[in-house]
This record gives C-alpha cells, sequence and structure tokens, in this order.
C-alpha cells in the first residue's frame, strides 16, 4: 500500500471515529451510545491493522486483535450488562442541550486543529494528518464526561477519551511499544470493571445513577 | 535480582492474604509481608547508595539514586502504616465478616505494590501503567466503610484521576513522538531519553509538560486538579490515608521530577520552572483558603497536603543547587510527619466517633499520649524548629529568594497563613472539656509506638544533617543532573 493511499484511508477512519464520539451526544439513550463506542473501537482496529500492512509491524496487528477483544467485545458488553440492570435510568440526562453540545463540539474541534497542526506538520509519517481529528476525539470525550449526568455516559466519555489518546499516539508514532499497549488495556478493563461495581453501589444508595446527586461531601 | 524480590513480596503477601481462610493468618501474612517488603527494599536501597544501579527483567526496571529515595520512603511508611493498620482494623472491623479484613490487607499490599512498580519503571509507558494501577488499588480502600460520603469521594476519586492520568498519557505519547524521528528506535527509557534529550523537539516538549503536569499532577494532588483530593484522604480508613497523603502524592510528584529533568535539558529550564512555580502557588493559596477555619480535622490534613505539595512544586521551579536539595528535603519531611499525624486521626476518630473538629474536645485530657503527639506532629508540619519541615522550608524559601523573590515573598505569606489556620484548628481540639460519659484513655495505644521512630527522624532532621544522607540526597541530584 502507498504512502498516499494510506494517508487518505487514515484520514477517512478517524474522520468516521471523531463522527462516532459525536453520536453518543447526540444518541439519547445508552444502549446506542453504548454501540458507538463498540463501533468506533473497531474502526480504531481497522486503522491498527491498516497501519500495521503498512509498516509491516506484526505487533501492531497484535494490539488490533486486542483491541477488538477489549473495546469491542468485553467492555460494550460489560456496560449492557449495567445498563439492563439499572432500569429505568436509561435516558442520558445531559446537562446542556443537544444543539448547544453540538456547537461546543466544534469549538473544541476548531482547537484540536489549532493546537495539533503545528506539531503534526513536523511529523514526516503519513499518518500525522489526521492528529488534530484524533485530538478533537480526546477533547469531546472530555466534553462528554462533564456534561452528561448519567454514571455510565460519563465511563462512556472517558472511553472515548481512552480511544482520543490511542488513535492520537497511532497516527503520531504507529502506537506505542507492546507492552505498554497491552498494560493500557488492562488498566483500562479494570478500570470499567471498578466503575461498573460503583455504578450498583450508587444505585443501591441514591436510588438513581444521577451522578448530580452525588454533592454531600462540602467544606 | 534484589530488584525483583521487593516487587515480588507485596504481590506475594496480597495473593496469600487473598487466598487466607483465617483472620489470624491473614494478619500473620499481612506482617510477615510487611517486614519482608521493608528488608528487601532496606538491602536493595543499600545497594543503590552503594554505587550500583540495580536492573531487572531486561530494560522494564532500573533503580538510580532518586528511584531509591522513593523506594526507601515507600517501604519504610508502608511498614508503619502497616502495623499501625492491624490495630486500627481490628478495632474498626470487630466482629465483621473475613471478606473484609481480606479486602483491606490483600489491596494494601498490592497498593504498595503498584507504588513500587510506578517508581522503579525505566520505561516511561509502563510507570504510567502502574501509576494507574494505584489508583485502582485504591479506590476500593476509599470506599472502605461504604457510606454515601465514602462512596462519592470514592467515585469521584476514581474518575477524576482516570480522567488526569489519562492527560499524563497524551504527554507520555507525545514524548514519545518527539524522541522518535531522531533516534530511529523510539526513545522508551529515562536513561535513553535523558541522552536524547538535547535533540529532542522542542516545541512537541513543550505541549507534552503541560500534560505531564496537568495529568500527573492530579494525582500528586496540585491545585486546581486536587478537589478530589481531600474528600478521598479523608474517607479512607486511617492507615490508608496516611499511606495516600504521605506517599501516594509523592508517586505523582516523582513522574513530573523525571519528565522535568528531561524537559529542562529540551526546552531549557526557565519553561518548566515557570509552570512549576505558578502551579505551585495556586495550591499553596487554595490550600491557605480551605485551611482556615476548616471543620474537619482529615481534610484539615489532606488541604495540608495540597500546601506541601504545592511547597515542594516551588521548591523544583526556584531550581538551583538548593532549590532541588530543598525540595527533596521536604519530600522526606513531609511524608514522615503527615503519614504519621494521619495515623493519628485514626486513634482521634476511634475515640469520638466524628472527623468534625467542633465534636472534639479535650483531646489532651481524654486521650493525652493522642493529643500530645498530635500536638507535636502539627507543630513539625507547620515548620516549627526544632522539626524538619523547619529546616528544608528555610533551605528553600532562602532559595527562593534569591532566585524569585516575588514568587518566594508570596509562598511565605501564605506559609504564614496556613500556620494560623491550622494552630487554631488544633488549639479547638486539644482543650476545653471532653463530652460526658468519654471515658479517658487513648484508642490503640501500643499500636501508635512505631511512630515513635517518625519523630525520631524528623528530629535528626531538624538538628543535625547525618553525612550519609546528605551523600544519598547529593547521588539524586546527580541523576537529575542538577
Amino acid at each position: 500500500m502507498s504512502a498516499e493511499v494510506l494517508s487518505k484511508a487514515v484520514n477517512l477512519l478517524s474522520f468516521v471515529a471523531l463522527g462516532l464520539t459525536i453520536l453518543v451526544i447526540v444518541r439519547p439513550r445508552l444502549e446506542g451510545q453504548v454501540s458507538a463506542f463498540g463501533l468506533q473501537s473497531f474502526v480504531l482496529a481497522l486503522l491498527s491493522a491498516l497501519i500495521a500492512i503498512h509498516s509491516g509491524s506484526l505487533e501492531l496487528f497484535g494490539v488490533g486483535i486486542v483491541l477488538v477483544v477489549v473495546k469491542v467485545i468485553l467492555i460494550p458488553r460489560v456496560l449492557n450488562r449495567a445498563v439492563a440492570k439499572i432500569g429505568l435510568a436509561r435516558v442520558a440526562a445531559p446537562y446542556l442541550s443537544t444543539s448547544a453540545a453540538l456547537l461546543i463540539c466544534a469549538l473544541l474541534t476548531i482547537i484540536a486543529f489549532y493546537v495539533m497542526t503545528p506539531i503534526a506538520a513536523s511529523n514526516p509519517l503519513p499518518t500525522a494528518d489526521a492528529m488534530p481529528l484524533a485530538f478533537a476525539g480526546v477533547l469531546i470525550g472530555f466534553f462528554i464526561m462533564v456534561n452528561r449526568r448519567r454514571a455510565v455516559t460519563q465511563i462512556l466519555g472517558f472511553l472515548m477519551l481512552e480511544n482520543g489518546i490511542f488513535l492520537l499516539a497511532l497516527l503520531a508514532t504507529y502506537g506505542v511499544p507492546f507492552i505498554v499497549e497491552m498494560g493500557v488495556f488492562l488498566d483500562v478493563l479494570v478500570a470499567v470493571l471498578i466503575m461498573e461495581v460503583f455504578i450498583y453501589r450508587i444505585k443501591d444508595n441514591f436510588d438513581s445513577i444521577d451522578v448530580g446527586q452525588l454533592g454531600k461531601l462540602k467544606e | 535480582m534484589m530488584l525483583l524480590i521487593v516487587l515480588l513480596i507485596p504481590l506475594a503477601g496480597a495473593a496469600l492474604i487473598a487466598l487466607s481462610r483465617r483472620r489470624a493468618l491473614m494478619e500473620v501474612f499481612h506482617a510477615l509481608a510487611t517486614i519482608a517488603t521493608l528488608g528487601a527494599g532496606a538491602a536493595a536501597v543499600a545497594q543503590v547508595y552503594g554505587g550500583e544501579v540495580l536492573t531487572a527483567a531486561g530494560d522494564l526496571f532500573r533503580v538510580d539514586a532518586l528511584s531509591a529515595l522513593m523506594v526507601a520512603i515507600i517501604t519504610f511508611l508502608g511498614a508503619i502504616a502497616a502495623i499501625y493498620a492491624i490495630g486500627y482494623i481490628r478495632a474498626e472491623l470487630d466482629g465483621a465478616p473475613l471478606s473484609r479484613p481480606r479486602l483491606f490487607f490483600a489491596l494494601y499490599h498490592l497498593f504498595v505494590f503498584t507504588m513500587l512498580v510506578a517508581v522503579t519503571a525505566d520505561n516511561l509507558g509502563l510507570m504510567w501503567i502502574a501509576i494507574e494501577g494505584t489508583t485502582l488499588a485504591t479506590v476500593f480502600l476509599v470506599n472502605f466503610r461504604q457510606t454515601r460520603t465514602s462512596l462519592e469521594a470514592a467515585y469521584k476519586y476514581l474518575i477524576l484521576s482516570s480522567v488526569g492520568i489519562a492527560l499524563a498519557f497524551i504527554g507520555t505519547a507525545l514524548v514519545y513522538y518527539a524522541g522518535a524521528p531522531n533516534s530511529g528506535e523510539i526513545a522508551v527509557n529515562w536513561s535513553a531519553l535523558r541522552a536524547a534529550a538535547r535533540s529532542l523537539n522542542p516545541e512537541v516538549m513543550r505541549l507534552a509538560f503541560v500534560f505531564i503536569v496537568i495529568g500527573y499532577g492530579t494525582k500528586a494532588g496540585l491545585a486546581p486538579m486536587h478537589t478530589w483530593l481531600p474528600d478521598a484522604h479523608s474517607e479512607a480508613p486511617a492507615p490508608i490515608s496516611a499511606l495516600m497523603s504521605g506517599v501516594l502524592l509523592n508517586v505523582g510528584l516523582y513522574a513530573i521530577v523525571r519528565f522535568k529533568a528531561v524537559v529542562d535539558v529540551a526546552v531549557g529550564p526557565a519553561f518548566g520552572a515557570g509552570l512549576l512555580l505558578g502551579i505551585g502557588l495556586v495550591s499553596l493559596s487554595v490550600a491557605a483558603a480551605f485551611l482556615v477555619r476548616q471543620r474537619s480535622y482529615k481534610r484539615m490534613l489532606a488541604y495540608s497536603s495540597v500546601e506541601h505539595i504545592g511547597i515542594i512544586c516551588l521548591a523544583l521551579g526556584f531550581g538551583g543547587y538548593w532549590g532541588s536539595f530543598g525540595a527533596l528535603l521536604h519530600v522526606v519531611n513531609h511524608a514522615l510527619s503527615k503519614s504519621l499525624l494521619f495515623i493519628l486521626s485514626g486513634n482521634i476518630l476511634l475515640k469520638y466517633h466524628s472527623a468534625e473538629i467542633g465534636e472534639v474536645r479535650g483531646l489532651l485530657h481524654a486521650a493525652p499520649w493522642t493529643g500530645a503527639l498530635f500536638l507535636a506532629g502539627t507543630l513539625a508540619l507547620i515548620g516549627l524548629p526544632p522539626f524538619g519541615p523547619f529546616i528544608s522550608e528555610f533551605i528553600i524559601f532562602r532559595a527562593g529568594l534569591e532566585s524569585h523573590p516575588w514568587a518566594a515573598s508570596a509562598g511565605m505569606i501564605l506559609l504564614v497563613v496556613v500556620f494560623g489556620g491550622m494552630l487554631a484548628s488544633v488549639n479547638q481540639m486539644l482543650y476545653g472539656t471532653p463530652s460526658e460519659g468519654l471515658a479517658p484513655g487513648d484508642a490503640l495505644r501500643l499500636w501508635l509506638a512505631p511512630i515513635a521512630l517518625n519523630f525520631a527522624l524528623l528530629l535528626t532532621l531538624g538538628l543535625t544533617m547525618p553525612l550519609s544522607f546528605e551523600a544519598a540526597l547529593k547521588q539524586v541530584l546527580q541523576v537529575l543532573g542538577v
């Protein structure tokens, strides 16, 4: 595969990944948000595979496979289990309206291009052009965490942020070393499992998963 | 080999405790793992300061003088808090099902393990994984009492620390990126990165360091990313608070110091210094604001940690030989004094069953040992002679007045505010008449014995500077290239 074709494919897929992040903001129900995350992870796995073929890196191919197992299969399954158990509270309940949230997404994307374009310009890799898109994904993931009241959406925001960082590292340096990548997957998986336990505990204690209710601890 | 043993003991200890079926057995494994970790840690530290550099598992782990200082702090205070933890858990979990102490003791050693991995990892990515691991190991300990407030604290801690650490990963990835084009092979180790520092892209390194300071600064408890800290440190059981405040914050700081040593070479020292001075002053101001008229003594100690980490950041910002020397010394002094105070706070909580300062009256009367030691510890912490923190703060601000007079003066004024605020709060607790029906006598008096060591060390550092210790700190400064 020539560098030019790779560059175009990577740009396209990164764009799709960013679109899926924004989809979490638009989707009103938690199940839909979880599948948007699963799909995004699959796109990232595809990207890893493409870059692996281009650079002939077997390790990166392995990363893609583990990514599918952890983020396309396991984590969405855990989250769907949580959504099923918490019952009624399936509507996402954001603080801002969808249109205001989309406006902020647009602003964050502009900021991402402003910050990342000069950094990416010095990068000789054919994938570097898409770095601002990945960074926009990081910022929007961050925004999702702040804007959504439901614990599940907050966790999805965290995962989207994590995906954005993975993509950024992938585009900038063809990924961090294999052993580090595996450790990160392990951490993320354990973090999500712990967060799941906390969703249940919050539900048991407060009879809702609205994290806005967590406001007892004050000065 | 020694290094591998140090890392494996707490891991094995956690596994053995998780498999134990009897409470007494758990305590035995807990004690054995604690002693073994301390012994192995001391041996490893002695080897490093004897001039060796320990490595393990290829190039994944490497202990130089800076790592050794951290290993010494983690294993020593880990042992002090562990001994008190036995008594504390007996008192707190009297008659509770076996799964509770099992969870506590197993996570305790897992926590120590993740911290040890974080400071001995030579690979930046592995260090990141281990620091995220410290959050995952402690989150159930913060929620250990299973009250609504501890649940809130733990959830906040988990989410905020995970996000912070994610930002640190962007910084780490950017550092990889800055190193990639030049060295061909990505420079992933501290040693390789230091060697290649001059050829790193300064533009990328600046952005990376901002992410590193925000990210690991969240773990270190720097304001304005500190908001989880007073909640988590005040809700966790006392021995865990002691470790989180006295030791874990330093692990976050350690990461920043490691990166700063590289950034200073890559982009010049002014950039990192400015960033750390700013964030240090913000932390000091926030802490000072919340330490005046603070209502809970555990939160008071937590905010005081924000203050002291801020002071250490200022010292790193002042830089030069004395600034850096003072920073290292203050890390040690703060760790010693804060951990003993949190241990004593456990004793107060067991006595009064409340963390409110207003509820604690006549501490010197009701629990004379606890009260007197709490007073002495507070005096040490706020920087009065003859204790160590006085010396380190003196060195830091002496250096600061020469290099950055404005920042140093602002810091000293804030220090006075903190001094007054904390002394007033502690005064309220010590005197007055205890409420009726409170039987006089200390809770867990004998279990407090280990903190005598903290006091002995604080006095030693306050009155003299042992030659061997000074030599060790000089070795650390060499690693940092100061």
